[in-house]
């Protein structure tokens, strides 16, 4: 088996340091009991900057006799030459092929990545159907935020971990291992059902699908006694208990967040109706201030990085964010360190302290109000007003901003074209907030209007997506509308909203349109170039299957759903009330700092939200 | 003072470029906590610099950082710190200390030793007896970023004379390149002019190419380390 990539090969591709390794802080384990393989089905740039595997990889390297190595999709241009001279793929540490190691992980962070997975068990020699694995073959793993509908790749992987990893995945490799150093007992069968008896768990094997003849589901049942009948998610209840990454690799080459990354809570209770994180990851936990602090230093010290990104679903919200931003800035500032937010919610804004953050360096403002009327934001449950906005970028430009970037999602539900050259609207206001605060014109607006995609467990699981040529008629409509002086427009290719609505909600008989677009060349669909709508809609037709059934059709209320037998916890009669209050355009509040809005996912877990301004404990 | 470092770049990660590895450096420099001295302004930059820049692919065992300190500190010690900071494939192997007005590393450089590792079958010695024995050469170099431009490379002005040995299979060649106030060349274009005066068809894409010193040099040819009075780290 050829693993060794030549000087020939690095010599004749793009970045060759994506494929070499050995970057500060990667942890070489040359004798291991289990060898895991973290895969992240995009390339290293994308890969390395993912959050949960760099708290993965550093928990997982902790264990005894356990590793955790990396792996990435290697670029179109290297596949090219390991499919031409026979290289098989493998981790970055210690060269594992993918088909030696013991388990293989993949997270799933979004659908159109989901032929990346197969192709690189392709290439790292991995049987890419799970039923025709073989005993000495690995497990393959995937976890994410995809997790909570995983069905479209159910003949794929082995098992799931469904929700956050911290605990759960030592519980597995801990239960791996036990089983592998007593032989094997019971082969492949025999450790998933070992495993499946973990909390947080899903063998896909184990449950049968049954549909009616309209195509929906009828029902998703256990075939196996050992399964439960819904696999609820793992949650960690204290984020202060558990061990935060604090000498993550340094990676040679420029990747996508090439900063500190630093989680300072998890969830978000803003309850944004489109917003899929913002339901599958309640409830909010804190990082406790000192943690937080202490956390910073560490990483400081370990990576020599010089900018430190205070991340999470919504930073402006965290309870003692300006004295963490000012003691950080102060302690750092001799080392040149600033400290960066990731972008900021025009409600909470608060001028001083992102003065404060640009004390270091400067960098450009970012806002996403999502939509542009009063009434789309009340429908999606943004909670923010236009007088919001502009407050903000006054206060902004007041303070010697002259750019600022406006996030925006079309084709939400109940959107008309008013509400759609609202947008525009919007825009031209900012510019006229500047000219009124600075008293000239000139400032900078980028506007960024992504095709809104309904996703499973939120309140707009049952919409119907908007239809291609809608869709590119809005954003059309959008972009004539702003044709402005100092005003830029950015927008994706429709086609990749409808294939990504596709499988955001799709079922098990797409596993079969998956292999199918994939064996005929499909990968790297996230990429515009490498994307082909017309594969993926011969795929589909050639299963029998349209993408209107999946991404348009508008569900009834009590339609079974692919995907409930995951549960991340949030009730299903919340969520549709949500539903009825969006179209009644009715506002629900942030249960964060008022009462409980009854989602339903702190009963039902046993957790609590985690909010440190108010427990002061 | 400034430190000046001798460092490699090892084979692991000879695939990254000289802003990567520059980059690296930065980024150790921090860690160890050197007390460095940064520019002013809004994008405050670390004062450091590479004596040169090393081709993508190319080992080296001759490296050279310069790095402005804001107080001075023991050489030994800045040295072992940054040797722990550094990544596996960047060893520190030697350290000296200049005061901050003393002329940059880069301008000092005057020569570069290498060696080339190449799988070739073929006897190629004719070729090297012609290549030494040759007054002048030129290699029309294809300018990277505009089309139908070339650039003229003096060769024999950089790289004199080639020693050959070859075993197995494998050619080594073994020479010196002249590092000018105008610039150099790059060790594989040696390769490409070879393959373009002799018809030698050296398989380029797979040449190993080591760079093993970098020195100071003067017109008269003497050369001498880059740094003068070398402690020698403890790792």
């Amino acid at each position: 088996m050829k693993k060794e990539l030549g000087i020939d090969i690095l010599n004749s591709i793009q970045k060759p340091a994506r494929y070499t390794g050995g970057e500060f802080s990667s942890v070489i384990k040359e004798n291991a009991t289990v060898r895991m393989a973290l895969a992240f089905p995009d390339i290293y740039e994308v890969g390395m900057s993912y959050l949960g595997f760099k708290i993965l990889y550093h928990l997982v390297n902790k264990m005894d006799d356990v590793a955790a190595e990396r792996v990435y999709a290697p670029w179109v241009d290297l596949e090219e030459k390991m499919r031409a001279e026979d290289i098989v793929l493998s981790t970055l540490e210690t060269k594992q092929a993918l088909c030696e190691c013991d388990l293989v992980g993949f997270t799933l962070q979004y659908e159109l990545s989901y032929t990346n997975i197969l192709n690189m068990l392709d290439l790292g020699k991995v049987t890419v159907l799970a039923a025709d694995r073989k005993e000495d073959e690995p497990f393959v793993v995937v976890g994410g935020p995809c997790v909570y509908n995983p069905e479209p790749l159910a003949e794929v992987f082995d098992f799931a971990i469904v929700g956050e990893g911290e605990e759960v995945l030592i519980e597995v490799l801990e239960c791996y291992k036990n089983w592998k150093v007593a032989g094997k007992p019971g082969g492949r069968k025999g450790f998933l059902e070992k495993v499946v008896t973990i909390k947080g768990i899903y063998v896909p094997a184990f449950y049968d699908v049954s549909y009616n003849a309209d195509g929906t589901v009828a029902e998703v049942t256990p075939n196996n006694a050992l399964a439960p009948k819904t696999v609820e998610k793992r949650v960690v209840k204290d984020m202060n208990s558990i061990d935060f990454p604090t000498a993550p690799i340094v990676p040679f080459n420029e990747i996508v967040h090439d900063r500190i990354m630093l989680e300072v809570f998890r969830g978000c209770s803003r309850g944004c109706r489109f917003c899929h994180a913002g339901m599958v990851y309640r409830p909010v936990r804190e990082r406790k201030p000192e943690v937080l602090k202490e956390l910073a230093r560490e990483l400081v010290k370990n990576t020599g990085y010089n900018e430190i990104s205070l991340v999470s679903l919504s930073t402006a919200d965290y309870s003692c964010l300006g004295p963490v931003i000012e003691d950080m800035i102060a302690e750092f500032k001799k080392d040149r360190v600033s400290v960066s937010l990731p972008s900021l919610r025009i409600d909470s804004f608060d001028v001083e302290l992102a003065k404060k953050v640009q004390e270091v360096r400067k960098s450009g403002l970012t806002f996403a109000p999502e939509a542009g009327s009063q009434k789309m934001r009340d429908v999606i449950n943004k909670g923010v007003t236009e007088e919001d906005l502009m407050n903000a970028v006054g206060a902004a430009f007041e303070s010697g901003w002259k750019k600022v970037k406006l996030y925006f999602m079309i084709g939400l539900p109940e959107e008309t074209d008013e509400d759609i050259l609202a947008i525009a609207d919007l825009a031209r206001k900012v510019q006229w907030k500047y000219k009124e605060v600075v008293g000239q014109g000139g400032g900078q607006v980028t506007v960024s209007a992504s095709g809104f995609v309904p996703k499973p467990y939120t309140p707009f699981q049952w919409s119907g997506q908007t239809e291609l040529e809608e869709l590119r008629r809005k954003q059309f409509l959008l972009k004539d509308a702003l044709k402005m002086k100092n005003v830029s427009f950015q927008y994706h290719d429709a086609r990749t909203s409808i294939i990504e609505g596709v499988f955001a909600r799709g079922d098990r008989r797409l596993g079969k349109v998956l292999y199918e677009a994939w064996s005929k060349g499909a990968r790297f669909d996230g990429w515009i170039e490498h994307f082909s709508y017309d594969n993926w809609l011969e795929a589909l037709a050639s299963c029998g299957l349209s993408q209107e059934f999946y991404a348009q059709r508008e569900r009834g209320e009590n339609e079974v759903f692919p995907w409930e037998h995951l549960e991340p916890a949030i009730s299903r009669k919340f969520l549709w009330n949500e539903y009825q209050k969006a179209l009644a355009q009715t506002l629900t509040h942030d249960c964060r700092h008022g009462t409980c809005t009854g989602c339903g996912v702190c009963q039902q877990l046993g957790v609590e939200v985690v909010d440190w301004s108010e427990q002061k404990s | 003072m400034k430190l000046r470092l001798q460092i490699t770049k090892d084979q692991d990660i000879r695939f990254i470029s000289h802003l990567e590895y520059a980059r690296t450096i930065e980024r150790a420099i921090r860690r160890a906590g050197l007390p460095v001295a940064y520019s002013e302004g809004f994008n405050p930059h670390m004062k450091f610099s590479l004596a040169s820049a090393l081709g993508v692919g190319v080992v080296s065992k001759a490296e050279f950082v310069e790095i402005e300190l804001a107080e001075p500190t023991s050489p030994l010690d800045a040295a072992n710190a940054l040797n722990d900071a550094l990544p596996r494939g960047i060893q520190v192997l030697a350290v000296d200390a200049v005061e901050n007005s003393a002329a940059k590393l880069m301008s000092v450089a005057g020569g570069a030793e290498y060696e080339i590792f190449l799988p070739y079958d073929k006897d190629m010695s004719t070729a090297v007896e012609k290549f030494n024995a040759a007054t002048e050469l030129t290699y029309e170099k294809a300018a990277p970023k505009a089309r139908n431009k070339v650039k003229l490379i003096d060769v024999k002005k950089f790289i004199p004379a080639i020693g050959l040995t070859a075993a197995n299979g494998v050619v080594r060649l073994h020479f010196h390149c002249k590092i000018t106030p105008s610039g150099s060349m790059k060790a594989v274009d040696l390769l490409n002019t070879l393959n373009q005066y002799y018809a030698l068809e050296l398989p380029i894409n797979k040449a190993d190419v080591r760079r093993l010193d970098l020195y100071r040099s003067d017109e008269d040819g003497h050369i001498w380390p880059m740094l003068d009075s070398i402690y020698k780290s403890t790792k």
